[in-house]
């Protein structure tokens, strides 16, 4: 029988919404698919709640619509500044007195390490799990092994209850639907374009959106750090428009159209004109100022992602190279700049084979990632519990002390 | 002065003198604002005065005006601050009665004084203060640091929110977006140099506001009515034109002003003061055509001062400068005279509450909503063909206009354009 499974990216520019037939064989089929501008977000973050729900709502329908079924469950995705992300380790000495490693200390340590509490007023949005050390050596699945002791880690975002709240109202809004599990929207996206080699060999991918720009550094094919920086897109149509002088609008077209990260020798002279018919109030600028407004600001976007990774991008631990993904990686020129600056070979993220390619553009990095990550398995290793099927609103629920609704 | 005997002046006042019995007085305080006082082309009104204050007696010596007033010497012996406003705030205040004495019988003050500095961002508040209780209308312009300069910026904003508590209206003149004036080309200093001339055209226009006669004409009376209360953020823009359609491009040159495209500019105001200035040849058509553009533009509130003046030597050119600001205390009644500073300071318990909470709630406010309760008059009138559409106040209060918080970053906020922060000029 097979299973209809959905993703939700509330993003800053658009709500995504992303429906997912997976066959009983394993394999995932999109079956429905739509984008809705979104007003009601700055930054990665909710600030107009009724706006933002009607996007995703109308979404949510379209995809259905064109699926023709419904869907209870989703992935959705989390961004914003407020999420936070630390390393929580735990440790377990092997009970057993063959000294076998079984499941259950793995279970032990996993306890351990998660029992620290995230600060007053905060959640924890998703616990990535780093590699499992077996008496200081790194295994793949120790369950079995000889040892006396394993180390076992988590990359653990949190985030501020309050914008995590929001995010899952919006959901919770729409019929009788379900948030399964939030999925940080770096990993979403960088699970998508980075294939399980490029996460070996180590590799940074950047999602560079609308609101903010998230990115996943990969080292052993584990996930190292991720972050958001509240600066994406927007930011280059707010600074165009105030540089130039012109509408909102207009600075996001011709941004779109002409924007450029690094000047041309080529474009040495020429003028654009902001609306294109020439009538009164149209005006033509040098496309200096454009490449240069976007210049500056796409630089200062990398230098404080270099300060953020600082001592992490390692020659020998990023042998993948950095891959850009978002909607703004479109824009040319980018990927020239974050090699100078990050000083790395970089480029544009391309889809596996087998993506529509109607859907295989970087802004739906995201949305397709939520559904990848969300089918694969990312828990410990050994035989499953099936305690997963709590819905996510209930877990952040019991988490919050809401209480949970039954 | 008290403001009771301010009124007789006025009423005084006769058409067949040229200069009513205002008293205005330019005063500079601390290094930028000495310098812009120097930098100032008078137009020799009479009446205005000049006054530089400043601690560091060698830097008034080298100033060039009237009249010079040195303080802190207790504190400093005669040298700078240091950059410690605090000091220049106690030095100030203990020597307040000698400021008070150069303030009497003044009626508009133009404080200039540089915030980033120590002398300029202690004394300036003081000043503001002691002017506005000798009940004086105060303009202040005040130049403020570059946002690299971390501390003395945020020393320069707490300054600026003291001195918005006094002023009737404080221009802040970030050093960030003066490099964005004059030409392609210009250097640092030139930039500097032409946003001082900006500065001093737009004092001297108030002035002739004030002192000549003109073709259409305001008195001070109708200034201090548009600007008699608090102001939260402003507007100042200067635009010029030259030739057959100088009054169009003068428009156009206003509505590109670095100075109108900031990030803490205001889009809107409800009191708004156009002066213009053209040679023999303006029409009366263009004018009020231009008026009704530039009203709906900055979406103008009911206090309007408009003022129109020729100037034989201006040929074909038309100058034009607007200077507007938002009300902090909208909806409250309208006083005709301003609050003087003892009543300012007696509610400033309460007053800081809302000064802070009214500015919080106005970046909060969806940009125009605001306007549309305080700006009852804004109608929509029919733009015709030549009015330039691309400026809806709701799209120009900036893209994070309605961000419920500033995005700091190692202490700059990345909401503001990286061009400005990083002092790359764009010539458009």
């Amino acid at each position: 029988m097979s299973k209809i499974i959905g993703a939700v990216e509330i993003g800053t520019s658009k709500a995504k919404a992303l429906i997912g037939e997976v066959a009983e064989n394993g394999s995932l089929n999109v079956v429905g698919m739509a984008t809705r501008p979104n007003e009601g977000m700055r930054k990665g973050e909710i600030v107009n709640f009724r706006k933002a729900a009607a996007a995703v709502h109308s979404a949510l329908e379209d995809a259905e619509k064109m699926s023709g079924t419904t869907v209870d469950e989703v992935y959705l995705a989390q961004t914003g500044s407020h999420l936070i992300g630390h390393e929580l380790c735990g440790s377990a000495s092997i009970a057993s007195s063959d000294s076998r490693v079984e499941v259950s200390d793995l279970q032990r340590a996993a306890q351990e390490a998660k029992r620290k509490e995230p600060d007053e007023g905060r959640t924890y949005v998703h616990h990535v799990r780093r590699p499992i050390l077996l008496d200081g050596r790194v295994v793949q699945d120790p369950v079995g092994m000889f040892g006396s002791k394993v180390d076992l880690g988590y990359w653990s975002i949190d985030g501020e209850n309050h914008a995590i709240e929001l995010a899952l109202h919006v959901i919770s809004n729409y019929s009788n639907i379900e948030v399964k599990d939030l999925i940080l929207s770096s990993i979403a996206s960088s699970t998508m374009m980075a294939g399980p080699d490029l996460r070996r060999a180590g590799t940074l991918v950047i999602d560079m959106g609308a609101g903010v720009t998230d990115f996943a550094l990969y080292r052993q094919g584990f996930v190292a750090r991720t972050g958001v920086i509240p600066v994406g897109g927007d930011h280059v149509t707010g600074d165009l428009s105030m540089g130039l002088r012109i509408l909102e609008p207009y600075a996001e077209k011709l941004k779109i159209e002409h924007g450029k990260a690094v000047s041309d020798p080529m474009d040495e002279g020429e003028d654009l004109w902001i609306i294109g018919n020439k009538t009164i109030g149209d005006r033509s600028i040098p496309r200096k100022a454009i490449t240069d407004v976007i210049h500056v600001r796409i630089a200062e976007l990398f230098e404080i992602l270099s300060k953020e990774l600082d001592g992490l991008l390692d020659p020998d631990e990023l042998k993948g190279g950095i891959l850009l993904t978002g909607g703004a990686s479109l824009l040319p020129g980018v990927e020239q700049i974050a090699s100078k600056i990050l000083g790395f070979t970089t480029r544009r993220a391309s889809f596996p084979s087998g993506i529509d390619s109607e859907l295989a553009k970087p802004e739906n990095a995201t949305v397709l990632g939520l559904l990848h990550y969300g089918l694969e398995d990312h828990g410990l290793p050994g035989p499953k519990k099936e305690d997963a099927e709590k819905g996510f609103i209930k877990k952040f629920r019991t988490m919050v002390g809401l209480g949970s609704e039954s | 002065m008290s403001q009771e005997n301010l009124f007789p002046q006025e009423t005084n006042f006769s058409p067949e003198n040229e200069i009513p019995g205002i008293r205005a007085k330019i005063i500079g305080v601390g290094g930028a604002g000495l310098s812009l006082v120097d930098g100032l082309r008078f137009d020799n009104f009479q009446s205005v005065e000049h006054l530089a204050v400043d601690v560091d007696s060698r830097a008034l010596a080298d100033c060039i005006a009237g009249e010079k007033l040195a303080f802190g010497r207790r504190h400093t012996r005669g040298m700078g601050t240091g950059g410690e406003h605090t000091l220049a705030r106690k030095a100030l205040e203990e020597e307040k009665d000698i400021i008070r004495k150069k303030l009497e019988g003044v009626d508009l003050v133009f404080l200039l004084a540089g915030l980033g500095g120590g002398t300029g961002g202690g004394a300036a508040p003081v000043i503001a203060r002691l002017a506005r209780d000798a009940g004086a209308l105060v303009f202040a312009f005040t130049p403020l640091p570059f946002s690299w300069e971390k501390s003395r910026h945020s020393m320069a904003e707490e300054c600026l929110a003291d001195l918005r508590k006094f002023a009737n209206a404080v221009i802040p003149l970030p050093n960030d977006s003066l490099l964005q004036m004059g030409g392609a080309d210009a250097t640092a200093l030139e930039c500097f140099a032409e946003a001082g001339r900006n500065v001093s055209k737009g004092i001297s226009a108030i002035c002739s506001l004030v002192f000549r006669r003109g073709m259409i004409d305001v008195d001070f009376v109708h200034l201090r009515k548009a600007f008699n209360r608090r102001a939260g953020r402003t507007l100042f823009g200067y635009g010029e034109g030259d030739g057959k359609d100088a009054i169009r491009q003068a428009v156009r040159e206003l509505l590109l002003c670095p100075m109108l495209h900031l990030p803490d500019v205001s889009k809107a105001a409800d009191a708004l003061l156009i002066l213009i200035t053209g040679g023999t040849g303006m029409g009366m058509a263009d004018l009020q055509q231009v008026s009704t553009e530039i009203r709906q533009e900055f979406k103008a509130g009911e206090h309007i001062v408009f003022g129109a003046h020729v100037d034989e030597n201006m040929g074909e050119r038309v100058q034009i400068t607007v200077l507007g600001a938002t009300d902090l205390e909208a909806g409250a009644p309208t006083a005709d005279v301003a609050p003087s500073a003892k009543e300012v300071i007696a509610s400033l318990p309460k007053s800081k509450v809302a000064h802070s909470s009214k500015l919080k709630k106005e970046k909060l406010a969806k940009p125009g909503k605001k306007v549309s309760i305080n700006a009852p008059t804004n109608k929509k009138v029919a733009l015709d063909q030549n009015t330039f559409d691309f400026m809806e106040a709701e799209n120009q209060r900036g893209i994070f206009g309605d961000s419920p918080c500033r995005n700091i970053y190692a202490g700059e906020d990345l909401d503001v354009p990286a061009y400005l922060r990083r002092g790359v000029k764009i010539a458009i």
